[in-house]
């Protein structure tokens, strides 16, 4: 009666036929303006150049975002204040990079630690606090970061409103001068990020995350001491993001502190909403979707985008609570009873448990 | 003393919801590998109290012994792992989880091999093993792959079931575990809860409704109302018991 076990390749078919596509895209697109492959490889062709710059863009979005939905998705955390855990890495990579001279792999270690850090910050309150109250708590802890970075006083280390700017970065992460090398780096961290979670998704340890955000008091009745295991997704969905925020620090040639604000929180919760909540597929999905309609209608409509782009998400998820991957998943059901579901599924967060 | 004859014993033990005393004052002994039935009218305190044993609710006073340990005020998540399991009177699943996966998580607590990332569930063996097995005694086999929220009543009480046989409690509190089904489908589960007492040499604490059933399989029932002990006894003890005739079974129930 068991599930037959399929082969990795089998089990990540799709992923691995997205890794292929978007290891040949930038040679294709370079084909269409005329640039031989050999050309792309070293980093000619300026529209494979700029296609690349906006999928490292889009990656990085994605890295976050499936963060975010290890914790909302997966564990049923609804945390505000997850753009903390980026930006502190991206500050932290900028400044480090800026006023020591560390080595860059202790510049990774030391990443790591912050992020493990915050992590612990964070579950510090969880045991007292849950659902909304835990999306506030976690708010205000992020704010104080955000006035932090942001504020006057310490713009000598941070930029403050302008940023944080003219930090060196490694050769070999070098965008500007080897922009497919780091277009490459970035995609693999991606598609191996999405295998281990996919991984953990189905782990011991997973399953009982996935039974915490489907009813916690049963599963702490049931023998699990459930404030470990969101702990450790807290540490797992930390780290992720603080890899998603070094790699953005290295990319980009500033810092600037809207990445920490709730704004960029909410982009995060909104690819993740767009793609498909708990699929992390979806946040793949989602970031694609958020990025290239951001993309498209600044460049079409200008600034007045933003409102109409907040129209569309509103509508996109009013009427596909379950998103794009998770509305496929239950095709079946026909659209009303998967809006029907799928709205009953996003406001369970906001519930507390029943008693009996 | 405690130890030896008693599985279960409180003492003075309370529950007050603001001036209700849900609980009031309960001394209760438990024996060991009996079926112990609790019956009271609706608003006794009789989940209350099977709240104060498996650890869901502080009392407000009073103490719990088990083994003749205290285990007042243990986390809830240690309590399966001493022993105690519980099922509830309101179903109380993984709604969005597969039935077989209910279960499986109910034996997967009590693994070594929970905190482990990467490997797939499906390989701890034994886990696999138990959930299919007690599927089949609940007679969710059939079921085992659709979402437990898709049940019909009958069968989500059965998984209710399911999940706390699964980690092999030594003490089972069950909280009406018929309550709601469908007349037909009663013998059957209350024939099922049996069976695990006798031949498993375990004690089952049950709340049940249907007279004829308590009197039938308990060896010992308790009677409560208003939050107190009533009266306590053997099947025929009770049913002679002036008192509980005139304050409780005749009112409200046939005998
Ligand atoms: N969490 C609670 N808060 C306030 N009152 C409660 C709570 N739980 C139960 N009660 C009250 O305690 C009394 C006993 O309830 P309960 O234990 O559920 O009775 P029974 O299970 O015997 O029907 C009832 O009057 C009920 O309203
Ligand atoms: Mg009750």
């Amino acid at each position: 009666m068991n599930k037959p076990r399929v082969s990795f390749f089998r089990e990540y078919r799709t992923i691995l036929i997205f890794f292929l596509v978007m290891l040949v895209l930038p040679f294709i697109i370079g084909l269409f303006e005329g640039s031989t492959p050999e050309l792309v490889w070293n980093n000619q062709g300026t529209y494979s150049k700029f296609i690349q710059g906006l999928l490292i863009e889009i990656f990085i979005l994605a890295l976050f975002a499936m963060s975010y939905d290890l914790l909302f998705g997966i564990t049923g955390l609804l945390s505000f204040g997850h753009a903390m855990f980026f930006a502190s890495a991206a500050y932290a990579t900028g400044m480090l990079l800026k006023f020591t001279s560390f080595p860059f792999w202790v510049v990774l270690v030391l990443i790591f630690v912050l992020s493990v850090a915050q992590a612990l910050l964070f579950s510090l309150v969880l045991p007292r606090v849950k659902g909304i109250t835990f999306a506030l708590v976690t708010l205000g802890m992020a704010s104080v970061f955000h006035i932090v970075v942001t504020s006057t006083d310490l713009s000598k280390y941070t930029g403050s409103d302008v940023g944080l700017q003219g930090y060196p970065v490694p050769a070999f992460f070098n965008a500007s001068a080897e922009k497919l090398r780091f277009y490459l780096i970035a995609l693999f961290i991606l598609v191996v990020t999405y295998i281990l979670y996919k991984s953990f998704v189905k782990s011991p340890t997973g399953r009982v995350c996935v039974a915490i955000r489907e009813n916690e008091g049963r599963a702490m009745m049931l023998g699990f001491n459930t404030a470990n295991f969101k702990i450790l997704a807290m540490i797992i969905s930390s780290f992720t993001a603080a890899v998603a925020g070094t790699l953005h620090a290295l990319y980009q040639p500033a810092i600037i502190p809207s990445i920490a604000d709730l704004g960029f929180t909410v982009t995060g919760l909104l690819i993740v909403l767009i793609g498909g909540v708990g699929t992390l597929s979806g946040a793949i999905i989602g970031a694609f979707v958020y990025k290239l309609l951001d993309f498209g209608l600044r460049r079409f409509i200008g600034e007045g985008a933003s409102f109409f782009l907040g129209a569309v998400y509103v509508v996109f998820v009013l009427f596909i609570p379950y998103g794009i991957v998770g509305t496929w998943m239950v095709r079946r059901l026909g659209w009303n009873q998967a809006c029907k579901q799928g709205w009953q599924r996003l406001l369970r967060v906001f519930k507390s448990p029943p008693k009996d | 003393m405690m130890a030896n004859e008693f599985l279960f014993e409180t003492v003075n033990l309370s529950k007050h919801f603001g001036a209700l005393a849900a609980v009031d004052d309960v001394n209760l002994q438990i024996r060991r590998n009996t079926l112990h039935a609790i019956i009271g009218p609706n608003g006794a305190g009789k989940t209350t109290l099977f709240n104060l044993l498996s650890g869901n609710l502080k009392p407000t006073s009073g103490k719990v012994f088990y083994n003749g340990n205290d285990i007042t005020g243990q986390p809830i998540h240690r309590m399966i792992h001493i022993g105690i399991g519980r099922s509830f009177q309101i179903t109380n699943v993984f709604p969005n989880l597969t039935v077989f996966e209910n279960i499986r998580l109910a034996s997967q607590a009590m693994e070594k091999g929970n905190f482990r990332f990467l490997t797939d569930a499906s390989r701890l063996k034994k886990c696999e093993e138990r959930a299919w097995a007690v599927a089949e005694k609940v007679g969710l086999k059939e079921k085992a792959f659709s979402p437990a929220r898709m049940l019909p009543h009958g069968d989500q009480r059965k998984l209710e079931l399911g999940m706390i046989l699964a980690p092999d409690p030594s003490v089972l509190l069950l909280d009406e575990p018929t309550a709601g089904m469908a007349a037909e489908q009663v013998p059957e589960l209350i024939k099922l809860i049996r069976e695990v007492q006798a031949d498993g040499n375990k004690t089952v604490v049950l709340v049940e409704h249907n007279m004829n059933v308590v009197m039938s399989i308990s060896d010992t029932i308790t009677v409560m109302n208003l939050g107190k002990k009533l009266a306590e006894g053997s099947p025929e003890q009770i049913t002679s018991n002036k008192e509980v005739q005139t304050a409780y079974l005749g009112g409200l129930y046939e005998l």
